[in-house]
Formats: structure tokens, sequence, C-alpha cells
């Protein structure tokens, strides 16, 4: 009896082991379906955002037969580089690189200088029409850029700047949009800092450039992403301000190669894929300064 | 005010002197003719509730507010039109306003590189400062990383490191807690001892006006109420605002009127209390009488001066107990007695208001010249 009672009671026992186990397996089980879940959903955002860049490096590594192929070939094995060469070879790719970088280079470093101390005035310096100009400025904000393109062009036109450099640049550091983001980021600095600096001796500029600029780095960082992703995209502008061919800029372009006797869309996908490689090598230099120290230590929080 | 502010105020050249200073904001008048002499190495407390206008006064004088009208001297100099920086003076906030951006040394060194001292000496009298401040292992750290304290310190070493001809200081400890606070207190003023600058301090807690300062400048409403050591200003308030506003718990303040007794002018009101010969300015009509809540005594009730009262609350604070009286049912007393005494809510006691310790305020609220008649 009593071995079949202990026997029972180890039977007992590994039975709610058993159970134990059991249900850990079960929650387990149930934790990796959730997991799956998720990265099934996450794969499929992945998807949707990858699919039409992917499709376009594809078709840049074609020959112009094969990007017609269906179904169509996922991995093109060898990859077709004839698109590559023949868009350096055949159009004036490097140049309109180059008038890109160095408009987009200059709007953003002017307008960042220009935003910067436009906003450290409308936020800490009491000016007479300080209300009046920044009330003005978010009006402006709510023009319609479309709106602006024939009034601008006959200004630009009257200056006789059509067909220069100064057309692509000076017509965007007009934008109030980058002084109205400076004038948030610097308001939300201490007075008593600058009291400090002005006791310490600077004078309005030193503090604006001492104390003011290192602290809001991380607003003109982001304010300088914005305002280079943005003249490296514009297109409507840079089309109608420019007619020679030595200041056309990437997008306007690109957008041409569909001109030149039907639309060769090897050619067209490798020039786009070619654009975007200062874009991606500005972020990825970037990705770090969006780190950078913020204003945690300056005051008890 | 007719009487006279200050007592202490030394023959030598002041420091700093303020005449009839005024600032508006608008309509609103933050600061209004403050008149004010500080003798070089004497530290001042700028005390009063908030919005009393100790602030404005102390941004006027570091310059970075403009006066709407007066005078401020510095060293001697008209200041009115010079820039803070050209003042010669130093100042620590109350946030401290250490730049975040800058390590420990380079904060307490960049009013120096900024003065143009060449890199050496900056060098050299940051590592001085440090030393007296005892922030030599954090000079290399920056401010998010030191606690409450150290950017407390790091503050005033700013502020020493330029030597300047004196300290003004904004609630520089009302952002620390209770016990760190009492701390830098007392070191702060080791400091001062030492280096032994003209200190002017702004404070809103008069623990730490009366623990600190040669003189308590006490204000209210943009106005100085009264100029005076921290014993004249606890002992003597000019006014009645002075009187409830130092001291803790203040100054116990009866209504009442002065009349002519058999034996003298007597105050009559809650408590009936002769006023004797002692004060001079004192007539007959409505007044205000004065007890300090340690001057009122609890007795027996056959003593001749006994006034009866209920208790109402009984407030311990270790070794003396604040007692909460109500007299003839109505006005409310505070008696400040040992914690030894014997006494509940709800008992009926008697006191005795020490006739020689009473001061007396006209109908204006301002203190009748003269000291209690002993008798």
């Amino acid at each position: 009896m009593a071995a079949i009672a202990e026997s029972s009671v180890v039977g007992g026992r590994q039975e709610l082991q058993r159970l134990a186990i059991d249900h850990t397996r079960v929650r387990a089980r149930q934790r990796r379906l959730r997991e799956l879940g998720r990265h099934v959903a996450l794969g499929l955002i992945t998807f949707v955002l990858v699919a039409p860049f992917y499709y376009v490096l594809l078709a840049s590594l074609k020959d112009s037969h094969a990007i017609f192929q269906y179904p169509p070939e996922l991995v093109p094995w060898p990859p077709f580089w004839g698109n590559y060469a023949n868009v350096l070879s055949h159009t004036n790719f490097l140049r309109w690189m180059f008038n890109t970088l160095f408009v987009a280079t200059t709007v953003t470093v002017l307008k960042v200088f220009l935003d910067s101390m436009a906003g450290y005035a409308l936020a800490k310096i009491d000016f007479t029409g300080r209300k009046a100009v920044f009330l003005l400025m978010l009006i402006l904000l709510m023009v319609p850029g479309g709106a602006l393109i024939v009034p601008l062009w006959s200004l630009v036109n009257s200056l006789g700047l059509i067909n220069t450099y100064l057309a692509l640049i000076l017509p965007p550091l007009a934008n109030p949009l980058g002084a109205i983001l400076m004038r948030q980021f610097i308001l939300g600095l201490p007075r008593d800092l600058e009291n400090a600096a002005r006791l310490d001796g600077l004078n309005e500029f030193q503090i604006y450039w001492r104390i003011v600029l290192p602290l809001i780095k991380p607003g003109l960082v982001v304010l300088a992403v914005i305002l280079f992703t943005d003249q490296f995209m514009s297109f409507i502008w840079p089309l109608i301000a420019t007619t020679s061919d030595d200041l056309i800029v990437l997008t306007v372009g690109v957008a041409s190669l569909r001109a030149h006797g039907g639309v060769d869309y090897g050619l067209w996908s490798a020039s786009a894929i070619m654009s975007l490689v200062p874009i991606a090598v500005l972020f990825f230099i970037l990705q770090r300064q969006f780190l950078a120290r913020s204003l945690a230590g300056a005051l008890k929080q | 005010m007719i009487e006279p502010r200050s007592s202490a105020m030394p023959a030598v050249a002041p420091a700093i002197e303020l005449v009839e200073v005024t600032k508006h904001y608008g309509k609103s008048e933050a600061v209004r003719g403050v008149d004010l002499a500080i003798a070089p190495g004497e530290f001042i407390a700028l005390l009063g509730p908030s919005g009393c206008g100790k602030s404005t006064l102390l941004k006027l004088i570091a310059g970075l507010e403009e006066l709407t009208d007066g005078e401020i001297y510095v060293g001697g100099k008209l200041a009115n039109y010079l820039k803070p920086s050209a003042r010669n003076v130093a100042m620590v906030f109350q946030n401290y306003a250490l730049y975040p951006h800058m390590t420990v040394r380079e904060n307490v060194g960049f009013p120096l590189k900024m003065g143009g001292v060449p890199r050496e000496e900056v060098r050299a009298r940051v590592e001085a400062a440090a030393n007296l401040l005892q922030l030599t292992t954090q000079l290399d750290r920056f401010p998010d990383e030191l606690s409450g304290g150290q950017r407390q310190r790091v503050a005033l070493g700013r502020a020493i490191v330029r030597e300047p001809l004196a300290f003004l200081m904004d609630e520089p400890l009302s952002n620390l807690d209770a016990l760190l606070r009492v701390e830098m207190r007392t070191e702060l003023l080791r400091l001062h001892k030492r280096v032994g600058r003209t200190t002017i301090y702004v404070t809103h807690d008069q623990i730490e006006a009366m623990t600190m300062a040669d003189r308590i400048v006490l204000m209210n409403k943009g106005e100085i109420q009264q100029i005076g050591s921290p014993s004249e200003i606890y002992g003597a308030p000019a006014n009645t605002f002075v009187a409830k506003f130092v001291g803790s718990p203040p100054m116990n303040l009866i209504e009442g009127r002065i009349e002519q007794g058999s034996d003298g002018l007597t105050f009559r009101g809650a408590a009936e209390v002769p006023a004797g010969k002692a004060f001079a300015g004192l007539s007959v009509g409505p007044a205000t009488l004065g007890i300090r809540p340690e001057h009122i005594e609890i007795v027996d009730a056959d003593h001749p001066d006994a006034i009866a009262a209920k208790v109402d609350l009984v407030e311990r604070i270790g070794s003396n107990s604040n007692v909460f009286l109500i007299v003839a049912g109505q006005a409310s007393l505070i008696a400040n007695v040992d914690a030894d005494t014997l006494i509940r809510e709800g008992d009926e006691v008697h006191v005795r208001i020490q006739p020689e310790q009473v001061r007396f305020f006209d109908a204006a609220g301002n203190r009748v010249e003269g000291k209690g008649a002993a008798r």
C-alpha cells in the first residue's frame, strides 16, 4: 500500500511537473506567435516602403529588353552596368549634380546662419515692431508656394538674375519657416544664461555665437537637413528660373531625360539612383549630430 | 517711512550707492524711490515677499535692467550707463545659469577669458577658485554631471574668479534641498568672511537674511520698508508689515485704542496694557500693539496682569511650543512657551503680555518711537 501510495505521490508530482512544463511551453508558443505577428507586420511595412525603390534599382541594372520582361527578374544576374555608364557619358549628370550640391549647400549654410540670427532677434531682443514682424512671417508661411512663382519670376527677371546661380540661391533664403523654427528653439533657452553671459562681458553677437548657437545645435541640424533636402528636391523653381544647360540642377536634368526621344527607363532609373547618393551620405553623417549634447545641466531640473 | 532707516552705515565711501532708484514696467512700478548705501565688505540681504522688487533691484544694480529713474553708483562711479560687464560686479543666479556646453573649468574661466586675461593666469585663478570651493576633482566635468550643490559651487566659482567689487546673489540657495541649503548657508558665510567682498543677497527666506546679513533691507511693493541689522529688524520693526514678515511665528498684532487711564496712557483692545511714558510719540486714538510670541507668558490666574485665554492649538517644535490662544473670544495670539509647559488644546489659561516688550504702531501702521515701560 505504502509503496503504491508513494508511487502515486511521485506520479502526481510528475504529473504536476509535466503540467507546469506544458504551461510554460504554451506560454512560450504564444509569445513566439505574438513575436511572429509583429515581425510579419513590420515586414509588410518595410516591403511597401522598399519595393518601389528596389524596383527602380532593378530597372537600373537591366538592359532595355530585360526591363519589360514578364515575370520580372528579381535578381538580375549578371547586372547590366550600361545604364550607369550611359548616364555619365550621354548626359550632363555630373554638372547637374554639381549645380544641385552647390546651390543646396550655399542655401543651407547661408540660411542656417540667417535663420538662427533672425530667430535670436525674434526671441531675445526687444525691438520695436517685433510682434508685427513675427506676425508677418507667420502670414507669409500661409501663402502657397505656387501662388508666388509668377511674381517671383518677374521680380527675379527684372533684377536680371534669370539664368544665374543667384536666381536659385536668393529666393529660398526668404522663406520664413526657418527663422520661426529657430525662434522657438531659442525661446526655450533660459534668460539667466544670457544675463550671465552679459555679465561675463559678451556682446550681443558673442552671446548668439558662443552661447546660443552651441546650445541649439540639435535644432540647427534639423533645420539644415530640412533645408538641404528641400533644395535637393526642388523642381518647379529651378525649372523656370534657369534655361541654360550649365545651370540645370539634378531634378530638372533627370526629368529632362524623358524628352530625349521616348523614355529610356534604364537610363532614367540609373540617374535616379545616382542622385540619391549625396542625400544618403548626408543623413549618414548627420545621424550622430542628432544626439548632440542637450540643454541638460544648465539649470536645475 | 519717517524713521531713520539705518543706524549702522559707516562713514567710509560706499561700495554701492542707490539714489532714488525707480523702475517701471509699462504702468506697473516694480521699484520705487529706493535709497541705499552699502559699505565695502558689507553683507546686505534684500528680503521681501515674492514680487516685492528685490530681484529687480538686483538686476538694476547688475545692469541687466535699465533704470527708469534715479542713480546707481558702483565703486563711486555713476554706473547708470555702464554695461553689466563694466560695473565690476559678479552675479550668482537662482538657477545657476551655467553654460551647459562648457566644462566646469571653462565655465569658471569664461569671464576671465572674455576679459582678455592671459591663458596661464586664467588657469591659475580657476584652480585657486576650485580649491577654495572644493571643486578640484570636478573641473573637467560638464554641468549635467554635477549635483545641485556642486553646480551651486561652480556658479559661485564663476563669480569669485573675477575678483569683483561686489557679489550679487539672487536667491542662490532656493533650489537646494533643505539640508544642503543650511550647509551651503554656513559655507557662503565662511566664504564671505574669507573673501570679504561686498555682497548683496536677495532672498525671501528670513532665516537666511537673519543669519547671514550685516544689514537687512526689507522690501514690499517696490519700496523699502526698513533697513537695519537683523536684531533691529526683529526687535524694532518699522511698521506692521515688517512686524508680520519677520519672525516665525510672526509678531502678534492686537488692534485697539490708546486711552487716557488713571496713571498715564493705556492700550485697550483684546488685552489691556499700560503704555507708560516711554513712548514719546504715543497719543490717544486707534493703535496696534505688537508683542513677540516669546514675550507672552503663561501665568497664574491671580497674577495682576493676567489675561484669560483659551488654548486653540498647541504646535510642538522641539524645545518650544507655539500655543495658539483666543483672547476675549475673538483676538488670536500666539505664545511661544517652553515645551515642558503642561498645556493642552481646549484648556483655559491665563497669560501675561510683558509690558516692557510691547511695541506700538500708529493708525498708519508705523511704529511709535520708544520702548515698553518696565513696571
